[in-house]
């Protein structure tokens, strides 16, 4: 176990700096950050300035490990647009899209795992249908059109809800539907999935063939064999807490984590960019590892190991 | 050049690391340890030993399939190049296989003609437009008719597809070619065919044949020499109707007992005791003492070496090896 | 569930002969519309009223079913269904682009991870690994801040979406086809690589390689939609699926249609593929989850 915890976190610390990598890659191959930085412009002798300050005429693995030490004490420069440090134009805009995902996630917790469950074992029901059809919709109509269309229903023809802004709670319902009602729709059909191939297992016809009562059988065996694949794609949805809603919020006029990062990148403001690239890695790496933790709990096998060595 | 045997194979020895679960430590599993073999031209070798005995790795090692971790290969007294290089995929064509699951060796989505002729293609041998004619007229040699390239490898039989894959191997008129378990997968009545087959080819055309099976049967069949293998070494090697008539270690002894021939008064049948070899857990001492029916005290702790007894064969096993120096003695 | 009859026939999949010979309805209809989009796609020169670009300012935000614009017209009195077909046109494009690039190099990728084995698919794995685990949405977007988005480079970028699924599926069915099985044996006749790798192995995985594209093809024309209707896709005057919803947002209370058109071809395509793929899957590759 205690191995298991260390490759994982290795991993994870790779994960990481492999997106540090991704980052200053893609910024030195986008050209002479002088040039993007400071304006066409500028006089000669200000641009060499700014080259001398940020070590621009070094070579280049010094600029990287450079760089990497930057990052590693939290500097992450400053916006471009107001001159603020970046870190905490992104951090101010934290609560703003939690208030969106947390509720989300719930709501696809509440909702998806037991209609998956539901749809599992009571296959080809009507409940069973209707989750699979509303699992297929969830999937195929984009997050944007879906937010449109309750726009144009709840706010343009009923004029029960605001379409956008955030002045009250009652601005945030629409968004959070739009958020979970797709993300539901899928863990449904995650969950029934998974269910259905625990329920074809033998172990499961065994236990019920030697009179253990179905419920128990579900409670005891089903369940907790499921929820191993499950458990992966509920951690992929807390890793996106902060940046799964980044189309959402723009159609919203949420002022999240996600309008930052499509206006900073519309106004090529990098250091912004940046700053919210490695916060959504170090979410993801982090739920990564909390998934990886819960593997080992609910995987007996993955304790002793035996199939960690399939990676 | 002609003085070199065919295939030369010195003491080689190949170990794969395996663990068990992630605390475990790896442990080294030896499954070739030491092996020494000669095929000659024009003649058959046969490598008989249970699964696990280490006689496909041996023979993957001898077509330099794998590196060996220890010892060399000769072929025609040259080394063979690592796998993979042009010249270890030119040597190619000089060595050949035939390998114990003829579905999975093909290539299901092209036709037998197509897979046939493939070993033109890849050496460049003929002229493009004659190579289907070639192939065909290989496919005729092996006993299949010519209509039958045209079919895709699940519309044959086994004894046909085995026949197939024999013709893509000869089509370079290889010097050695080396089976593994060629018939197991086949049914009894088609076996014979199959191994007629290879021992009309070779007398043909002059194969050395590295014949490896469980099934001694065969063995005695095909075989010119034959080599008994136990858990990565070879326990026993001489000429074939010395050794089966009269194996010397206890191991052949009971592998001969278990696979009578029929006409010949049968001996009583030894059958072994104990778990069957696993190359993880290797016995110490003689590897095969602890299922000996002869087995002494000194077997469980000192390792036999591989040495000759007066008649010329090669045992390792103290047992013989005392019986013969008390009958030197006696005589 | 419970009531599976023996039959003796060997141990193929429970798969019912008589379903294997009828397509399923819902099927039929996504094929039909696949078609039906395709061919709007490659003849959108001819199939275009007016020039979607062009103005028509007598007639500005016309209804659907007005007399000279079928579906309407936008606020500067452009046609609404031209402008949809050749939005059709470019989303198609880009998608079909993407999925082309991203199978090629998860391909290539996978053989190489398979080939050398070792370091340079540790290499592989763990790009693989990298890619899974962060959402493409935001690599995409900080690499368009950076780079800006030209047409080209926009499809290169959707290029590298799921590319590491078809890294995984090539560099596992290569390698055990290779380890005993025909990939291995033409290997022993002395055959080169590239002849291993794309006459024998790439033939005998294509079926499954084609089920991963129409499954992740829906993936991509909604991350283009995305993007685009964020406007950081497909830049005007050139118009897509999702830049079109884009600027239809802006009149969602006055003139809905020019939302309503783009975001209705979007979710019947996606829709329609996946259906596809869904059921392509079931039927040539069981395996792949």
């Amino acid at each position: 176990m205690l191995r298991f915890l260390l490759v994982r976190l290795f991993r994870a610390a790779l994960t990481v700096a492999l997106v540090v990598t991704f980052a200053f890659v893609v910024l030195r191959m986008s050209g002479d950050p002088a040039l993007i930085i400071m304006s066409v412009d500028a006089p000669p002798e200000a641009i060499a300035a700014f080259r001398k300050a940020w070590g621009l005429d070094d070579p280049i693995w010094l600029q990287y490990l450079r760089y990497f030490s930057a990052i590693g004490q939290g500097e992450l420069g400053q916006s471009m647009r107001d001159g603020r440090p970046a870190m905490q134009l992104v951090l101010e805009r934290i609560p703003a899209t939690l208030a969106l995902t947390l509720p989300a996630l719930a709501l696809k917790l509440g909702i998806g795992i037991p209609a998956g469950i539901y749809a599992a074992l009571h296959r080809d029901s009507l409940m069973d249908r209707i989750v699979m059809v509303t699992a297929v919709a969830g999937f195929t109509v984009p997050s944007f059109v879906l937010g449109l269309v309750l726009v144009l229903v709840f706010s343009v023809q009923l004029g029960w809800l605001p379409s956008g802004g955030q002045e009250s709670w009652r601005h945030a319902i629409l968004p959070v539907l739009t958020l979970g009602i797709g993300g539901a729709a899928v863990l449904a059909r995650f969950t029934r999935s998974a269910m259905l191939e625990v329920l074809g297992q033998s172990y499961i016809r065994t236990a019920s063939a030697k009179g253990v009562p179905w419920p128990r059988v579900v409670r005891g065996h089903a369940l907790p064999n499921a929820a191993v694949p499950t458990v992966t794609v509920v951690g992929f949805m807390v890793g996106s807490l902060i940046a799964g809603a980044v189309v959402v919020e723009s159609v919203f006029s949420w002022p999240g984590v996600g309008r930052l990062l499509v206006v900073a990148v519309a106004n090529r403001d990098l250091a912004v960019v940046q700053c919210i690239l490695l916060l959504v890695a170090m979410t993801m790496v982090s739920a990564n590892l909390i998934v990886d933790l819960l593997y080992g709990v609910l995987d007996p096998r993955l304790r002793s190991g035996a199939k960690a060595g399939a990676h | 050049m002609s003085s070199a045997p065919l295939l030369q194979v010195r003491g080689v020895a190949r170990r794969y690391a395996m663990r068990r679960g992630l605390l475990g430590r790896s442990i080294d599993v030896r499954a070739v340890d030491g092996v020494s073999l000669t095929v000659e031209h024009g003649r058959t070798l046969g490598l008989v030993g249970e699964s696990g005995s280490g006689k496909s790795t041996t023979g993957r090692l001898a077509l330099g399939l794998e590196p060996p971790d220890d010892g060399d290969v000769m072929f025609k007294g040259a080394p063979i190049p690592p796998a993979g290089t042009l010249a270890w995929r030119q040597l190619r064509a000089r060595m050949q296989m035939i390998y114990q699951d003829p579905l999975g060796a093909l290539d299901r989505r092209l036709s037998i003609l197509e897979q046939v002729r493939e070993p033109y293609d890849v050496h460049g041998l003929g002229e493009a437009g004659e190579r289907d004619a070639m192939a065909t007229a290989l496919l005729q040699a092996v006993g299949l008719r010519a209509d039958q390239g045209s079919r895709y490898p699940h519309e044959l039989s086994g004894g046909q597809r085995q026949r197939a894959v024999i013709a893509r191997a000869l089509a370079t008129k290889p010097d050695l070619l080396v089976c593994d378990e060629p018939v197991s997968a086949l049914d009894v009545s088609i076996q014979a065919q199959v191994v007629n087959l290879l021992v009309d080819l070779q007398q043909e055309l002059g194969l050395g044949l590295l014949f490896i099976s469980h099934d001694l049967k065969v063995i005695r069949q095909v075989s010119h020499r034959v080599a008994v293998m136990y858990l990565g070494r070879i326990v026993e090697e001489g000429d074939a109707d010395l050794l089966l008539a009269s194996p010397a270690h206890p191991y052949t002894e009971a592998l001969v007992s278990a696979s009578p021939v029929p006409g010949r008064r049968a001996r009583p049948r030894i059958v072994l005791q104990g778990d069957p070899p696993n190359p993880a857990a290797r016995p110490s001492g003689c590897a095969f003492h602890p299922r000996c029916h002869a087995a002494r005290e000194r077997c469980k702790v000192e390792s036999p070496r591989l040495l000759p007894l007066p008649d010329g064969r090669l045992t390792a096993c103290h047992v013989a090896h005392d019986q013969a120096n008390f009958l030197k003695a006696a005589s | 569930m419970a009531d599976v009859t023996v039959t003796a026939l060997p141990a193929t999949d429970a798969s019912k002969p008589k379903q294997k010979q009828r397509i399923p309805l819902l099927v039929w209809c996504g094929l039909v519309w696949i078609a039906f989009i395709i061919i709007v796609a490659l003849f959108a020169d001819w199939l275009t009223p007016y020039r979607f670009t062009a103005y028509d300012l007598r007639n500005r935000l016309a209804l659907p079913f007005h007399p000279l614009h079928w579906l309407g017209t936008d606020e500067l009195g452009r046609d609404v269904l031209s402008r949809l077909i050749i939005s059709v046109r470019i989303s198609l494009l880009v998608a079909f682009g993407a999925t082309i690039i991203s199978a090629v190099l998860g391909t290539l990728m996978g053989f190489l991870a398979a080939h050398f084995r070792g370091l340079v698919e540790q290499f592989v794995l763990m790009l693989a690994d990298f890619q899974a685990a962060m959402p493409f949405l935001i690599l995409a977007l900080s690499v368009l801040a950076f780079f800006g988005n030209a047409l080209p480079l926009f499809i290169g970028l959707m290029g590298l979406y799921g590319w590491e699924r078809y890294a995984r599926i090539a560099r596992g069915l290569a390698i055990s086809a290779g380890a005993q099985g025909y990939a291995g044996a033409v290997r022993q006749i002395g055959a080169s690589p590239s002849r291993v790798y794309l006459k024998h192995i790439l033939p005998n995985i294509a079926s499954t390689l084609i089920v991963s594209m129409t499954l992740t093809f829906p993936e991509v024309i909604l991350l283009e939609s995305g993007l685009s209707f964020l406007g950081l896709g497909v830049q005007p005057p050139m118009t897509s699926l999702g830049n079109m919803v884009g600027y239809g947002r802006e009149y969602l209370t006055r003139a809905p249609w020019i939302m309503l058109a783009p975001a209705m071809t979007i979710v019947l395509t996606t829709l329609a593929v996946s259906l596809v793929g869904d059921w392509l899957r079931d039927k040539l590759d069981p395996t792949l989850r």
